[in-house]
């Protein structure tokens, strides 16, 4: 008896030692483990042995088992192993990524965002009004001259009802002021107007970003270093920044903002991206006037305005150098920006 | 404008700066430099020493020059209207000129009909100086041979003046104002502002003024000048600036409006048929105008005008008969003050502009009318000679000049933000020419742009400089406003659409007539376009009324381009007019798709096309749970199927979504069906603004049940859908369709019948349910369907 089931151990080991797949390590299992298998026709034998030897005879019986059994699960391991290693080993990841549909926002919008996110920062909220506007609340109210070659109709649209489409942002100023009283902190992102034929540098309709701050004593060093912080923010904190005078006539003193930037490859220059001032009293006064109040009594209280084009602020940022580009829509272009 | 700053030096003595220094000294004063145009190296003065005719072309002339060097030079030479003894312009072989059009030459040594030319001599167009192609360029006798021409033409600026300061449209202007910033002395210009020659009042029958454009009118007589060439230095000074030399008494006229900022006019004696009448134009007046055109004038215009006819445009253009021409003895000079507003309407609506209406329409110095005067008859009769008439004639008054005006210099301070001192206020408004007198800060007569205190604070802020200014960091807490939530909406939704895979676009809100078809009408019950009264061409005569027109062109473009598989998605205001004759202004989200379901890849290289499915699948991912759609009769040309986006229990119409025509899509060029839909945004906004809140998760599992029915082909799924919601089963927590079928061949399932299959989901929130409870409650809803809805159960 102990000899057989020697023999049943030698023979299972080496026939599990041959085996190189799992299905036959399973009919293996079943050949010497299982029911009807050879080690469980031994062990029947049991009943058969002597009083005396049963004891060695069982011992030798777990033996067996266990050491077949541990082969077993050795040997199971190993293929396991090997078929996890072949799992993946067809993989080819260099393969161009599986395609799902690849979309994004316009630069505008990118450019947009930036701003507004470094804006909001600085406690400014957002305020909006019509892209259809009167002419007092785009000029008059803005103490623009009535005979002011921006009124033209060579220059601005107009409408049968004497309504313009606005030729700046600037008349949310007015739209904010007549709602709201001091302080205000706004700012005012939208499309502007004017009658000019497009081509590389010129939209009929183009994006600006307003702003305005209308407090107790809002000074040029507030305007300042607003701004100051606005492009650093934007384009590095090394960013040079200079104010230069100029006139609106809905500030007085008023400056143009230049930036020194380096196009790729050329030297570094001055480049104009905003206007700004402090809010001419005749704009408080105009406002004051429509509101029937002194809200905005020139005497008690103080402002500054700037504006930027978004679309000038996109081409610099991205390099872009024909403004159609930006109203094309076209999606090899509007990829790049993705 | 152009100023040269050898002309500027004849004021101030700018020596000692760099261009680069004069640039920023003119760009802090609040003058934009726009360019400095200098000329070219290797261009030199060059002495003609003979000119012989070309052995083989009759139409050019081999000359030998003097070009300082010592060897003479030759040079094949076109040109005609020179003299051996000459000095003319030579471009040397290196010297880069312009061609126009950015595009530039150099001038090479070369062969002109076999015979060497070693460089070109150059008019006055050739080398960018003014616009005179007639002939070579005639220099100064006086010009050393070799002299580069850049030391007789220096460097000239081209400057942008703001509107406020027409005093610096004329080099002593821009002089004063930079002599000013740079602490200089202002040299040369006492006698401007008052002259010393004695003024009558005219006569009636001299000069008569019955408009209130002309607030002042001053003439002189000069008998017996002779018209004649100018001197080189009154030429070289008009070429440098770009005036073409005419003759010596209009070139004075015109030197003195360069120098001064006035402009004068001087008529012919003998072309005048009596006084001088400075009235309205007639209407329908015509006027021939010194440029060969003829003008016709209205009663808003004024006119010079002698007892017989006009001679000028007021304070624009002379007339073309009445000027000095080589003929005229006897010149009548006219300086006078007009009104800027005048002038202004007569240049815009006659759309001409000269040197003359530029200053007058922006404000002249009055009080320098008769000086300029002065000037210009002193210099003639030391060009022209002749003999003055001993006082200048005058009608009318001067205007008031400014007034003066209080400075607060703690409002100075803090409108500035800087400690900057009383002295230092003082000394800045002192050096632009204004003077304190009892407390209050009178203007030179030329700064008219000064007549608020906030302007005297301008003035200081400018000059001080805001480099001095420190940089405040003020910041207020503002509350998020209407604005900042839609914005953060729009937000919300570019990004997700476009994690969804889609572009956004930004459309020219200007759209034609014609685009106006591929609205899908979102908002036009009685609504109609809103039209532009002036637009620029007919591409863009409309506002949108919609994003889908603009989508639509862009999608158009793409596919001509190559790009046939598009999701495309917009945002932005739309705008309708109201039948009251108002406007609305909305904001839009508006989505397209079309082509190809996925890339091509090489995971995927046989994607199905998109459909509207696709499109109500991107639109549940805006607005998740929230939409509904129903489809529309629609009459409306665009879509061949329409569908009502909808919100809430009310179903709130939000918008619309469709399938494109195929007809228009062929017409665009696109083969694909195309989706479009056109959402409200505020709407869209309202229906999505509900919080979310937890629910509580299920602890019991659920059981679910599967249904296969047979219904009409043409039976809608939502109709279906509508059904399972209505049904009363607090057990029924949800069903899901999972498969449709149709056999068109009718051997599997009747043509005229579709298999929808439900999984339906049944769940009680407090127990495991029995089996019995679910069989019972599905077969109720299977009674209720075969009698409410007639479908059979396969």
């Amino acid at each position: 008896m102990l000899a057989e089931l020697e023999e049943i151990k030698t023979d299972a080991l080496a026939a599990i030692g041959k085996i190189d797949n799992e299905p036959d390590l399973e009919q293996a299992r079943v050949n010497f483990l299982g029911k009807k298998g050879r080690l469980t026709a031994a062990s029947a034998g049991m009943r058969d042995v002597p009083k005396e030897q049963k004891k060695d005879v069982g011992q030798k019986l777990n033996e067996v088992r266990t050491a077949i059994t541990e082969v077993i699960e050795e040997k199971r391991a190993a293929l396991i192993a090997v078929r996890d290693a072949a799992a993946f080993a067809s993989v080819d990841p260099t393969l161009p990524s599986r395609a799902l549909p690849k979309g994004g926002l316009h630069p505008l919008t990118h450019v947009l965002n930036e701003a507004v996110s470094v804006l909001r920062r600085m406690g400014f909220a957002l305020a909006e009004g019509p892209e259809i506007e009167t002419e007092w609340n785009c000029f008059d109210a803005l103490n623009t001259p009535e005979d002011h070659p921006a009124r033209n109709e060579s220059d601005t649209f107009y409408f049968e009802n004497g309504k313009l489409l606005r030729t700046h942002t600037s008349s949310v100023q007015i739209q904010t002021m007549l709602k709201e009283v001091p302080p205000v902190r706004i700012i005012a992102p939208g499309s502007a107007f004017r009658r000019d034929e497009i081509d590389a540098t010129h939209l009929s309709a183009f994006h600006q970003l307003e702003g305005l701050y209308v407090d107790k004593s809002v000074s040029l060093a507030d305007l300042k270093g607003t701004l100051e912080y606005f492009f650093r923010e934007i384009f590095g904190s090394k960013t040079e920044v200079r104010f230069r005078p100029h006139f609106f006539p809905f500030t007085e003193p008023s400056f143009e903002v230049d930036l020194k930037l380096h196009a790729t490859g050329k030297a570094a220059k001055w480049i104009e991206i905003a206007g700004c001032g402090i809010v001419d009293p005749a704009v408080f006064e105009a406002v004051d006037g429509k509101r029937g109040d002194a809200a905005y009594d020139p005497g008690e209280i103080s402002g500054f305005a700037f504006g930027m084009g978004l679309d000038r602020l996109a081409m610099i940022m991205y390099g872009i150098p024909d403004l159609r580009l930006l109203i094309e829509n076209d999606v090899r272009f509007l990829k790049q920006f993705a | 404008m152009n100023v040269s700053l050898q002309w500027l030096s004849d004021h101030v003595d700018f020596s000692e700066y760099s261009m680069p220094e004069l640039d920023d000294l003119l760009t802090f004063a609040g003058i934009e430099v726009e360019g400095i145009q200098s000329l070219p190296d290797h261009l030199v003065v060059a002495e003609v020493l003979s000119s012989d005719k070309h052995p083989d072309a009759d139409k050019l002339s081999v000359c030998q020059v003097d070009d300082g060097s010592g060897t003479p030079r030759q040079i094949v030479c076109g040109a005609k209207n020179y003299q051996v003894g000459d000095k003319v312009p030579l471009a040397l072989p290196g010297c880069v000129l312009d061609a126009g059009d950015g595009k530039t030459f150099e001038i090479k040594e070369g062969k002109l009909r076999g015979v060497e030319s070693l460089g070109m001599m150059c008019a006055a167009s050739e080398i960018g100086l003014t616009d005179d192609a007639d002939g070579l360029l005639i220099l100064s006798p006086d010009l050393k041979p070799g002299t580069p021409l850049s030391e007789v033409y220096p460097a000239v600026f081209e400057l942008e003046i703001t509107p406020n300061r027409p005093d610096c449209l004329s080099h002593l202007g821009v002089a004063r104002e930079l002599a000013a910033l740079a602490k200089k002395p202002l040299t040369g210009v006492s006698h401007y502002g008052n002259s010393t020659t004695p003024t009558r009042v005219a006569k009636d029958e001299e000069i008569r003024i019955s408009t209130d454009s002309c607030p002042y009118y001053t003439a002189r007589i000069i008998r017996g000048v002779q018209v004649g060439e100018s001197p080189a230095w009154l030429k070289q000074k008009l070429e440098s600036i770009g005036l073409r030399p005419i003759n010596n008494v209009v070139d004075i006229t015109n030197y003195v409006l360069m120098e001064m900022g006035q402009p004068l006019h001087a008529f012919d004696m003998a072309k005048l048929d009596g006084g001088i009448h400075v009235r309205p134009a007639k209407s329908e007046e015509e006027f021939v105008a010194l440029d060969g055109e003829t003008y016709v004038l209205d009663d808003t215009d004024m006119v010079i005008a002698d007892s017989k006819k006009a001679v000028a445009i007021g304070g624009v253009m002379g007339g073309e008969d009445s000027g000095v021409t080589e003929s005229t003895t006897d010149v009548l000079l006219e300086s006078a003050y007009f009104i800027p507003s005048a002038i202004r309407r007569t240049a815009r609506t006659l759309n001409l502009h000269s040197d003359s209406s530029y200053r007058f329409e922006r404000g002249a110095d009055a009080y320098q009318v008769n000086g300029a005067s002065d000037l210009a008859v002193k210099l003639i009769l030391d060009l022209a000679g002749g003999e003055a008439e001993e006082e200048i004639v005058t009608c009318g008054n001067l205007p008031d000049a400014p007034g003066a005006v209080a400075l607060d210099n703690d409002n100075a301070r803090s409108v500035i933000g800087s400690d900057i001192s009383d002295g230092e206020i003082s000394s800045i408004l002192e050096s632009l020419g204004l003077e304190c007198k009892g407390g209050e800060w009178e203007m030179p007569t030329y700064r008219l742009d000064l007549p608020r205190p906030v302007d005297l604070v301008e003035e200081v802020a400018r000059v001080y400089g805001l480099d001095k200014v420190p940089s405040n960091q003020k910041a207020w807490f503002s509350p998020a406003s209407k604005a900042d939530a839609s914005f953060d909406f729009a937000s919300k939704i570019q990004t997700r659409l476009s994690g969804l895979g889609f572009f956004e676009t930004r459309n020219l809100k200007l759209i034609s007539e014609a685009q106006l078809a591929d609205d899908l009408a979102t908002n036009h019950r009685g609504m109609s376009p809103v039209r532009l009264k002036n637009p620029l061409n007919d591409e863009q005569d409309y506002l949108r009324p919609g994003l889908v027109p603009g989508l639509l062109a862009t999608a158009e473009r793409n596919v001509r381009f190559g790009n046939p598989d598009l999701r495309l998605f917009e945002t932005g205001r739309v705008f309708t007019a109201t039948p009251k004759g108002g406007e609305v202004e909305h904001e839009h989200l508006a989505l397209l798709m079309t082509g190809a379901s996925a890339p091509r890849s090489w995971a995927e290289n046989d994607a199905e096309g998109l459909d509207i499915h696709d499109l109500r699948a991107a639109l549940d991912q805006i607005c998740p749970d929230s939409l509904h759609f129903q489809p529309v009769e629609d009459d409306r040309l665009l879509c061949a199927c329409s569908i009502e986006i909808g919100s809430g229990k009310k179903s709130t119409k939000l918008g619309l979504a469709g399938i494109v025509s195929p007809a228009r899509a062929r017409e665009l060029g696109i083969e694909s069906p195309v989706m479009v839909a056109e959402i409200n945004l505020k709407k869209l906004m309202s229906a999505a603004s509900g919080e979310a809140k937890y629910e509580e998760l299920p602890r019991f599992p659920g059981s679910s049940r599967d249904i296969a029915m047979v219904v009409p082909a043409e039976m809608e799924a939502g109709e279906v859908a509508a059904f399972f919601e209505s049904h009363n089963e607090p057990l029924l927590q949800s069903f899901e369709l999972f498969d449709v079928f149709q056999d068109p061949s009718g051997e599997k399932l009747p043509a005229d019948k579709k298999s929808l299959a439900w999984s339906i989901s049944y769940l009680s929130p407090e127990r495991t349910l029995e089996a019995a409870e679910v069989e019972s409650a599905h077969s109720k809803l299977l009674d209720s369907l075969t009698s409410g809805l007639n479908v059979e159960f396969r």
